[in-house]
């Protein structure tokens, strides 16, 4: 990118990162289990894209470039000794699960379009359930407490109502466009 | 044991650690699994992602559940006119903690960011929340009256009124009795001020360090429950990590944007290229493995001072004659001092003429062998001063570059002498300025070993051989 000037390079780069954050966001919470690992790991990224912006071709695939950088920042995330880990993941199932997304090569504005109004259609209680989860980022001992219920049942309904939701989501997906 | 059904519960945070390394290999081992796993992983990923929008998402949908109100809010961006006005409010637009604002941003000096979660214009509350900074430098002023400056590139994470994290990058913290107790914490550390300033600086190469310059501050490191008591004039350097291989994955092939068709780089990594820098006093020993070269004047602290020595190969050049050149390098994070303390810095490059001073080696050079090539003023018959370039203060890890009719000269006189076996060209990198504060910014550039940037390069535009 010689003939680019600094700023031209800036405005482009938060051009391709205003398009693809969340594409970027949703792949780093696909591979790292810990919520707050995850968001320190999608800041650095993003600084780190920005540093190597210089070496991105321009006209090539921006999400398959932030994802390389993001893998290689997960795979060599240098976890706080003060924190202690969700779960220690094996590198090789990483990448496999890495691989796995690639080649599903996602579609991610489609997808979460189609989500969303998936979860329009969700009733009062699971809203509520989806809220206290994902919003409020509760773990399932404080919303069993919160909503009365037990544990299992709790983490039964979640994994049912997301269940619900990837299957409303494929059906859309697969639908002719209306 | 159910590997379909400890998919989901693994998402919760439900498993053991000996569930979740089952299902792992439940998972390498069989690809069917695994698609379904990256499956309902994507639907989780994707409610991560969109925490944020939920509440709003579920308040709009309640009068008309069928009513298709897809929102696509930056759709408008593709105009880029319509930029600026995104680069100030984009980070406006999720203010779920609007009621508890903790901090102001007080100075926003030259600042770029980079999908930072709080509003990044001056004067602007900030809620909790994570400030990324790619350009410039900001200053935040705390509740508790603590004042806090973000160097960039950095990522800082407004916690509360009495504590931040700094997750990459350098601050300077200026903290009243008002805030006594205010802590900021790294991944390395945990700082605690004492009424105090202090800087904290953390890079992803190199350490995590902590410099007072007035006052006292307590350091607490990793799991241990001690704390370490510093006062004014101490650094804490706190241990690195050695880089894995997987850090040269991004490394790339070709050094620098060519600035034409009949120019050849040459870097130090080529042929018997060298490139390392000596520090006075010697206390680390030879860095010619290391991954930066660092460069730093300063009258206020004499061991401070530091100087790179570049040598190129030239020997793969093509023949025909050099008509223009130009040094290139790669400024890179040092971790050490703030550039909030440094004035905008010039750097000269010397030739080094002096047959003996060229002969030095990457395993044993040091300060205090470098003869001459260290002296306060560099004599005539040892190096001539080719080329200089300025380097502003704050100014973001870019490339630099210089070139003169002097150096395009030097190197046409080193690199054409029969006299000579190889052609070598040995050059000095020095900071001319001084600073404001012994804790001042040390620059850094990339060296050959560096396992991203590109080595430092001679461009070199040759007329076509005869």
């Amino acid at each position: 990118m010689a003939d680019t000037s600094p700023d031209q390079a800036a405005e482009n780069y938060l051009i391709l990162l205003n398009e693809h954050e969340k594409s970027l966001a949703a792949y780093v919470y696909a591979l790292v289990s810990d919520r707050h690992e995850a968001e320190d790991i999608i800041q650095s990224c993003k600084l780190t894209m920005w540093k190597q912006f210089d070496r991105f071709e321009p006209g090539s695939h921006f999400v398959a470039w932030a994802r390389r950088i993001a893998l290689h920042q997960i795979l060599n995330y240098r976890r706080s000794a003060k924190r202690k880990p969700l779960y220690s993941t094996d590198p090789a199932f990483l990448e496999a699960v890495a691989a796995e997304i690639d080649h599903e090569s996602d579609h991610y504005s489609a997808r979460s379009e189609a989500l969303q109004e998936c979860l329009k259609k969700l009733p009062e209680n699971q809203r509520r359930l989806i809220l206290l989860r994902y919003y409020e980022d509760h773990d399932i001992t404080s919303i069993a407490r919160e909503t009365d219920r037990t544990e299992a049942a709790v983490y039964k309904l979640l994994s049912r109502v997301r269940a619900s939701l990837n299957e409303c989501v494929t059906t859309r997906l697969n639908a002719p466009a209306t | 044991m159910n590997h379909r059904e400890n998919i989901d519960r693994s998402f919760d945070g439900q498993l053991s650690q000996t569930e979740w390394d089952a299902l792992q290999q439940a998972v390498l081992a069989d690809p069917d699994l695994r698609r379904e796993y990256v499956e309902k992983r994507w639907i989780h990923a994707l409610l991560e992602t969109e925490s944020e929008a939920l509440p709003s998402l579920f308040a709009e949908a309640v009068p008309t559940p069928s009513a298709k109100t897809t929102v696509r809010p930056l759709l408008w961006l593709s105009s880029a006119a319509a930029l600026l006005f995104f680069a100030a409010t984009l980070f406006l637009m999720w203010d779920r903690h609007s009621g508890d604002i903790v901090a102001t941003l007080v100075e926003a000096e030259g600042c770029r960011w980079a999908g930072s979660d709080l509003p990044t214009v001056e004067g602007a509350g900030l809620a909790p929340g994570t400030l990324s900074l790619m350009e410039g430098m900001a200053t935040i002023q705390f509740k508790s009256g603590a004042t806090v400056t973000l160097e960039a590139p950095g990522v800082l994470v407004v916690e509360s009124a009495m504590k931040c994290r700094l997750v990459e990058g350098s601050v300077v913290a200026d903290v009243p009795e008002s805030a006594h107790g205010f802590t900021i914490d790294t991944e390395k550390m945990e700082v605690i001020d004492l009424g105090t300033r202090f800087g904290v600086t953390t890079t992803p190469l190199g350490n995590s360090n902590v410099f007072v310059f007035e006052g006292e501050v307590k350091v607490r490191q990793g799991e241990s429950p001690e704390t370490k008591h510093l006062l004014a004039g101490h650094v804490l350097v706190g241990a690195a990590d050695p880089l894995s291989d997987s850090d040269l994955e991004v490394r790339r092939s070709e050094p620098l944007p060519s600035p034409g068709e009949d120019w050849t780089p040459i870097s130090t990594a080529i042929g018997e290229g060298r490139d390392a820098y000596v520090r006075r006093g010697d206390s680390h020993g030879p860095t010619g493995g290391h991954p930066l070269l660092m460069v730093k004047h300063t009258d206020l602290a004499e061991n401070n001072q530091r100087r790179a020595l570049l040598t190129f190969d030239l020997s793969s050049l093509a023949g025909g004659e050099i008509r223009d050149a130009r040094l290139a390098l790669k400024m890179e994070a040092s971790g050490l001092g703030f550039s909030s303390l440094v004035p905008d810095s010039r750097f000269a490059v010397y030739g080094i003429v002096d047959e003996a001073a060229t002969r030095w080696s990457e395993d044993s050079f040091l300060w205090k062998n470098a003869g001459t090539l260290v002296a306060d003023t560099l004599s005539e018959d040892v190096a001539r001063r080719l080329a200089t370039f300025e380097i502003r203060k704050g100014a973001p890890n870019e490339f630099v570059e210089t070139r003169s009719d002097a150096l395009t000269d030097f190197l046409r006189s080193q690199s054409d002498r029969p006299d000579r076996p190889g052609r070598h060209v040995h050059l000095l990198l020095v900071r001319e300025t001084g600073e404001a504060d012994q804790q001042g910014l040390v620059h850094a550039f990339a060296s050959k070993e560096h396992p991203t940037s590109p080595a430092p390069t001679l461009w070199i535009q040759t007329s076509p051989a005869e």
